[in-house]
């Protein structure tokens, strides 16, 4: 996890080291050239207009696409394939808008599905409870009970369960594809509190989100997309939202 | 059921400890279904259903019918009969809530974090749509609510209820913050600075009961501190009392946000704090700096001392002005315990007059992050005529 002496930690490459990532679809550029880097015990934001490339890039880290073009580097190492399961298995979990959760199984069957533990070719229920509850507790989840239903359970409780699950393959890097859209605001506290624990937690995360005053509440830096090229770099505790409004809107900064 | 057997010495000590785990359930989850008190707690369902009975019948809990799963099921919550009690407590950095009953007890607690700089607009609006939102969850609504109390991170003229010196939390200078959100929620708010509430909290609630001169010491994003003079809360001039962030601790120093030389906040703020480990550490927050002191870093440990050091020049002079018996310390600096402590007591001790027995006593506060809470709940229960648990300290 983070070590108290961080000199070296600037020193290191940064946990994700993408550079000139391209990605087009038929005439469509949705990525040119386009550079991004997530360090450990970082949360990286990334913002811009519709059809930006916001999502696209997200897919293309999480090994949904293969870029056209450019190099995707994890802890200084290639991806092992352009695959999901390739991205997986270098430490990066995505969490997608659709969060893919199971109306009718409960918090832990959910947090374990696709990958539950097996212990002699049968489910080892206890030990994926137990890490449930651990999970849910290190995330200081409001969630009752890990064998509570995921039909009772609120849209900011599902989008917990949804980080929770990323966790099982003890990632580096998450990628949460506008988290806190459609929440109602006690739940997007809930799960802005989540996001700053997974950072204490030494995780590097890479947060999508049109939601400036949540960005800047949790993020270290913020990163512009603009027609599929970064437009802009800040550091959230320096920027002003007009010159962030510039940058996604190309308008010439107020300064 | 390990836990309930070493309980069980007889048939209603069992029951006893049982409706405590079940009240333990509803307390953390503000309102709960009997279905997953049984979940939560690992009680019989056939248990939970009893005990929820009995409370039920002594008037501790509510109840009511809802849906689960497309199921008839029953919804508990702690009973509050007379009144709901909302305290707001805005931060540079956050937004906190709390509900409570008129026992003062927490019903509900949210921190939403807050960018730098958060616009009043902003804030406001999403305060006012979480408050709705938590008392909508507890099954209760605003017509309930016997008060709002809300406290801020600069002066507020008790005369307005507005923050009446400009530059200290930009842009929210001269906003009728009450009169904003009371015309929102239609009900009574009182605003006032937030080391005032947190003395005030600590006063009726924590370490500084049965304590009439008290200094409380808010060292946090910025500084600020609550003067208790002979019981009750000293305002000042335009509610400036006590407002040390802005006292004068380097006449060479940088201009601060508020246009004058050398304050408190541009030796030992988080953005000081922050911008003197930048060039060894990198970007921190104030948190990191916090917990990578705690894990021993030698730079933050230093960053920490040096705040506690600037800090107690300034309290050490204080406490000359007011004449304090106790200075105690909270905000989020606080919980780096000794680090913090040692410097402010040896501060106080340099200082004569203050260091001669009984000398001014220097602690941590007892409520920690929620004690500004606690205040604001009090003042929201004075506004209502009908509550007020013994106040001690009058305003």
């Amino acid at each position: 996890m983070s070590t108290p002496n961080d000199g070296a930690r600037m020193a290191t490459e940064p946990l994700l080291h993408a550079r000139h990532i391209s990605k087009n679809f038929g005439a469509v550029q949705a990525l040119v050239d386009v550079d991004i880097e997530v360090s450990p015990h970082e949360v990286v934001a990334l913002v811009g207009d519709n059809a930006a490339g916001k999502s696209t890039l997200a897919r293309v880290i999480a090994g949904v696409y293969a870029p056209d073009g450019g190099t995707l580097r994890i802890d200084g190492k290639p991806l092992p394939s352009h695959t999901t399961r390739g991205a997986r298995s270098a430490g990066i979990a995505t969490v997608f808008q659709g969060l893919a959760l199971s109306e009718n199984l409960d918090v832990t069957a959910n947090i374990f599905l696709g990958q539950e533990i097996i212990e002699h070719g049968l489910l080892d229920e206890e030990a994926m409870e137990s890490m449930a509850r651990d999970f849910l507790k290190n995330l200081n989840a409001r969630i009752p009970s890990p064998r509570t239903p995921l039909a009772n359970l609120t849209a900011g409780q599902r989008q917990c369960v949804a980080i929770a699950r990323t966790l099982v393959g003890k990632p580096k890097l998450i990628v949460l594809d506008e988290p806190t859209s459609s929440l109602s605001i006690s739940q997007t506290a809930e799960v802005l509190t989540y996001i700053s624990q997974l950072r204490s937690m030494g995780l590097g995360v890479l947060i999508i989100s049109h939601n400036l005053t949540d960005i800047r509440a949790v993020a270290d830096r913020i990163e512009v997309l603009r027609h599929g090229r970064n437009n802009g770099s800040f550091v959230a505790s320096d920027v002003r939202y007009e010159d962030i409004i510039a940058a996604i809107t190309g308008a010439p900064s107020g300064r | 059921m390990a836990r309930a057997q070493k309980n069980s010495g007889s048939q209603s000590s069992l029951r006893q400890a049982n409706s405590e785990r079940l009240l333990d359930a509803i307390r953390q989850f503000g309102s709960i279904t009997q279905v997953e008190i049984a979940q939560a707690t690992g009680l019989s369902p056939a248990t939970v259903s009893g005990i929820v009975k009995d409370l039920l019948a002594a008037g501790i809990v509510e109840t009511r019918h809802t849906i689960r799963s497309g199921r008839r099921a029953q919804m508990v919550t702690l009973a509050h009969k007379t009144g709901l009690l909302v305290g707001l407590h805005v931060t540079e950095r956050s937004l906190r809530v709390a509900v409570a009953d008129s026992r003062f007890e927490f019903l509900e607690r949210r921190v939403l974090p807050l960018p730098d700089d958060h616009r009043h607009d902003t804030t406001l609006d999403r305060a006012a749509v979480m408050v709705a939102e938590l008392v909508d969850g507890l099954g209760s609504g605003l017509t309930e609510v016997l008060g709002i109390g809300i406290g801020v991170p600069a002066p507020v003229d008790p005369a307005t209820g507005a923050i009446s010196v400009a530059g200290i939390l930009r842009g929210w200078e001269g906003i009728p913050l009450g009169e904003v959100l009371g015309r929102r929620l239609g009900v009574p708010v009182t605003v006032d600075n937030d080391a005032n509430l947190g003395a005030l909290g600590e006063v009726r609630f924590g370490a500084g009961r049965g304590i009439s001169n008290l200094l409380y010491i808010r060292a946090s994003h910025g500084v600020g501190s609550g003067v208790i003079v002979e019981g009750a809360i000293h305002h000042g001039h335009r509610g400036l009392a006590g407002e040390i962030g802005h006292a004068l601790v380097d006449p060479q120093g940088p201009i601060c946000r508020c246009g004058s030389r050398g304050c408190l906040i541009t030796v030992c703020g988080s953005h000081a704090l922050v911008d003197s480990l930048r060039q060894s550490h990198g970007p921190l927050t104030l948190a990191d700096v916090l917990t990578y002191a705690e894990q021993g870093d030698p730079g933050c440990q230093q960053v920490v001392m040096d705040a506690g050091a600037a800090i107690g020049l300034v309290a050490a002079n204080a406490a000359v002005a007011v004449g304090p018996s106790v200075v105690l310390m909270g905000g989020e600096l606080a919980a780096a315990g000794d680090l913090l402590m040692a410097p402010i007591e040896e501060a106080m001790r340099r200082r004569v007059p203050v260091s001669q027995a009984p000398a001014v006593e220097v602690r941590a506060n007892q409520l920690g992050e929620d004690a500004e809470l606690y205040g604001a709940l009090a003042v929201a229960a004075d506004l209502s005529p009908a509550t007020g648990n013994a106040p001690e300290v009058s305003l």
